[in-house]
């Protein structure tokens, strides 16, 4: 008889020392799914610069799509000056990389312009993870677009939880509009640099510059796109510069230059490049690391 | 002992059945192959569990974290798997045909050879041989060798048997024809010799046959055809239910494995995880009936037939010491789900006395987590299940730690052990020295 509660006893303990790790684990576990969860849905969402509509980067889609074997859908976005938004084409079932460019009705340049702007970026982005369910994405902006984004990540990304943006690549963008200077910083890059710290932490950001001389692409200067440090070193996970040089290297033609379609496709779209293609951005980073131009 | 009728009918047919040549072969079959197999099981337990990175207890004890050399111990446990359970189909190729060429008085070693041997030729990699002939040889394997393990099982009993059959009888043939003939003398090797050669043609011929039709072997075609026919069932709960049934009448007849606790990846487990992310509850998942919330939550204590609930009811109502003995050796593993050993050693492969309950328990929980499901009582499991949780916890750590699950956890398994309960009361009057362990 003496043995026989031994064996409960045992038992109790054998469950307990099961069970109770377990519960811990699991709770962990769900914390961590739902901090570390990513939807398959991974959207590129883009931004066109001031003056352009939604059908800017039109060019570059083709490019792009030439390249890849992944037909990407796109989706186009309008928003009005009074925050509604229209929508042109679709996300296609089963494409888990579309891409959506976001214009506006007001594309006119100017801080207030492109402070109002980022605001109805915002309109546009709350109603596209309502209706999407999208809880990560990846940005490009071609020159303001890229100052909308930004703003936009400072000022309003944080009202929309459990989202996170995985990479953002700025093409020429001013980010002290048309100053030249490398000490004078206008109303805003101050206002950028003033909310720096609600940058996303795990960001990756690219900011691509190309110059038809040494000092600009025809419209941005070199040295407005060379501040963005400013914004994000030391602010986001990684801040990368790269200088493009060479044809097609003026301001609007950068979208669809064939340089940066390939450093979209690797660096953006994390897509497998042949070794070549990959080869060739390595070199481009390598130049513009070491303040080399490129040879035409 | 007094009866209830339709069991006693049962048990007439069990005893019927067990004076069967070939039952009785595999039954010894399965006993031979019993301890080599509980070693592989005890082997993987540690492996799977404990030192794999995806095991349960690896998880709930973080293993990973104070284990000096884990990757050292992987290895070896996975040579020490490879090697048993890598080659358990050709032992019970082996052993049956041993065993039934033994009840015909015919030569036993020799022809469980040529069991074994018939078997491998079932199972070459023909792909391979191309390969060989193109290049060096390097790359692929000669033989096909998930084939060779548990899910080769049936097919291993099934060429014991006719190998087993047909080689004793050419063998006595033979013998008989050379008294007739006593001018042309053969010895043993040829005895031996000749059958085996004609046994090699008819099987290398059916395997190759089968190359052409496919590239898994015989084996590879058998499991091909039923994983079509049950992997996907879909949300309808009775379509599960089916399943769930063939799914266990499989096991029982040794074609271990179509379907197992594999749901974790399903597009439809997928779709509600993601929204128990969202949400933060699986409550109102878009799939909330699937097999896998419904079979592998609630109808898989132990593996295949709530093995479990038997192990509890053989510990309750048994009074049989080689079941018991079997209880208390295989319950580790059907802690974590790996229940070869329970159905090798009892045996309960083949034993139309368990059969019953095998297929009754799992379908009866099917239905009640369906209800439950259905009635909004618990909700569905939505977050990955690593296949080693012990059955009972499964709907708990699936529904990130829901009280209800873990509570109808506990009544389906209350449920499976009383299923259990009178079968193996029943066969507590099945005597003799025909098993053990």
């Amino acid at each position: 008889m003496g043995h026989k509660w031994w064996h409960w006893v045992l038992g109790v303990v054998v469950i307990l020392a099961v069970f109770v790790p377990s519960t811990a684990w699991m709770r962990q576990r769900t914390t961590h799914y739902r901090t570390q969860y990513k939807t398959a849905l991974n959207p590129t969402i883009m931004v066109p610069g001031s003056s352009a509509s939604q059908n800017r980067f039109d060019a570059l889609i083709k490019e792009l799509r030439k390249e890849t074997k992944v037909r990407h859908s796109v989706l186009k976005v309008q928003v009005e000056t009074n925050g509604h938004v229209t929508y042109t084409g679709s996300i296609r079932q089963g494409d888990n990389h579309p891409f959506i460019v976001i214009a506006f009705d007001n594309n006119q340049d100017g801080v207030t312009n492109i402070n109002k702007q980022a605001k109805w970026l915002n309109i546009a982005f709350k109603d596209l993870v309502k209706t999407y369910h999208f809880n990560h994405f990846s940005a490009m902006g071609h020159s303001n677009g890229g100052l909308i984004l930004s703003l936009f990540l400072e000022k309003y990304f944080g009202e929309t939880q459990h989202v996170s943006i995985d990479r953002l690549m700025t093409i020429a963008t001013p980010y002290n509009m048309e100053s030249d200077s490398t000490t004078q910083q206008t109303t805003m890059l101050k206002e950028l640099i003033a909310g720096r710290q609600k940058l996303p932490k795990k960001l990756t950001v690219y900011s691509v510059a190309g110059t038809e001389n040494y000092s600009s692409d025809g419209t941005v200067p070199a040295n407005s796109v060379n501040q963005g440090k400013y914004v994000f070193q030391n602010q986001v996970a990684h801040y990368t510069q790269i200088t493009v040089t060479g044809d097609e290297t003026s301001h609007s033609d950068l979208p669809q230059n064939k340089q940066i379609v390939l450093l979209i496709r690797q660096y953006l779209l994390q897509e497998n490049l042949p070794a070549d293609q990959r080869q060739q951005n390595q070199q481009a980073k390598r130049r513009a690391l070491n303040g080399e131009a490129t040879q035409p | 002992m007094e009866q209830w009728r339709p069991l006693g009918r049962l048990w007439r047919f069990n005893q019927r059945v067990s004076r069967w040549r070939a039952a009785r072969a595999i039954k010894e079959a399965l006993r031979i192959a019993y301890p080599f197999v509980l070693v592989m099981t005890a082997i993987d337990v540690i492996g799977q569990s404990f030192l794999a990175s995806n095991g349960f207890f690896f998880q709930i004890y973080h293993v990973g974290d104070w284990l000096p050399g884990l990757e050292l111990w992987q290895q070896l446990i996975q040579v020490a798997s490879t090697v048993i359970n890598g080659v358990v189909a050709v032992i019970i190729a082996f052993t049956t045909g041993r065993y039934l060429a033994k009840t015909y008085r015919g030569d036993g070693q020799a022809i469980g050879v040529m069991s074994a041997l018939a078997f491998l030729t079932l199972n070459v990699n023909y792909d391979a041989l191309e390969q060989v002939n193109r290049t060096t040889g390097e790359g692929m394997s000669k033989f096909m060798e998930p084939n060779l393990g548990p899910q080769g099982i049936f097919l291993g009993i099934v060429v014991g048997l006719c190998v087993g059959w047909f080689a004793t009888h050419l063998m006595q043939w033979l013998t008989r024809w050379q008294l007739k003939h006593p001018r042309y003398q053969l010895s043993w090797t040829g005895r031996v010799a000749w059958p085996l050669t004609v046994v090699l043609i008819v099987t290398i011929g059916i395997g190759y046959g089968l190359s052409w039709l496919t590239a898994g072997g015989l084996n590879g075609l058998v499991y091909q055809g039923l994983s079509e026919l049950v992997a996907n069932p879909g949300h309808r709960g009775f379509v599960i239910l089916g399943v769930t049934v063939l799914n266990n009448l499989l096991w029982w007849l040794g074609l271990i494995g179509p379907v197992s606790l594999a749901g974790n990846s399903a597009v439809t487990s997928l779709q509600n995880l993601a929204y128990a992310v969202q949400h933060g509850s699986g409550w109102g998942a878009p799939n909330p009936v699937t097999l896998h919330t419904l079979g592998d939550a609630y109808a898989n204590f132990g593996g295949a037939g709530m093995t479990l609930a038997l192990l509890i009811a053989i510990w309750i109502g048994s009074r049989q010491v080689s079941y018991r003995r079997i209880a208390n050796q295989t319950f580790l593993p059907n802690l974590v789900n790996l229940n070869e050993p329970t159905l090798l050693g009892l045996p309960l492969l083949y034993n139309p006395i368990l059969l019953i309950p095998f297929i009754e328990a799992p379908a009866v929980n099917v239905v009640v987590a369906w209800s439950a499901i259905t009635l909004k009582l618990v909700p569905p499991i939505v977050y990955p299940v690593p296949s080693t949780t012990p059955g009972p916890l499964i709907a708990y750590v699936g529904t990130g730690g829901d009280w209800r699950a873990l509570a109808l956890s506990l009544v389906c398994l209350g449920i499976s052990v009383l299923v259990y309960l009178p079968f193996v009361r029943l066969l507590n009057d099945q005597g003799g020295a025909n098993h053990g362990a």
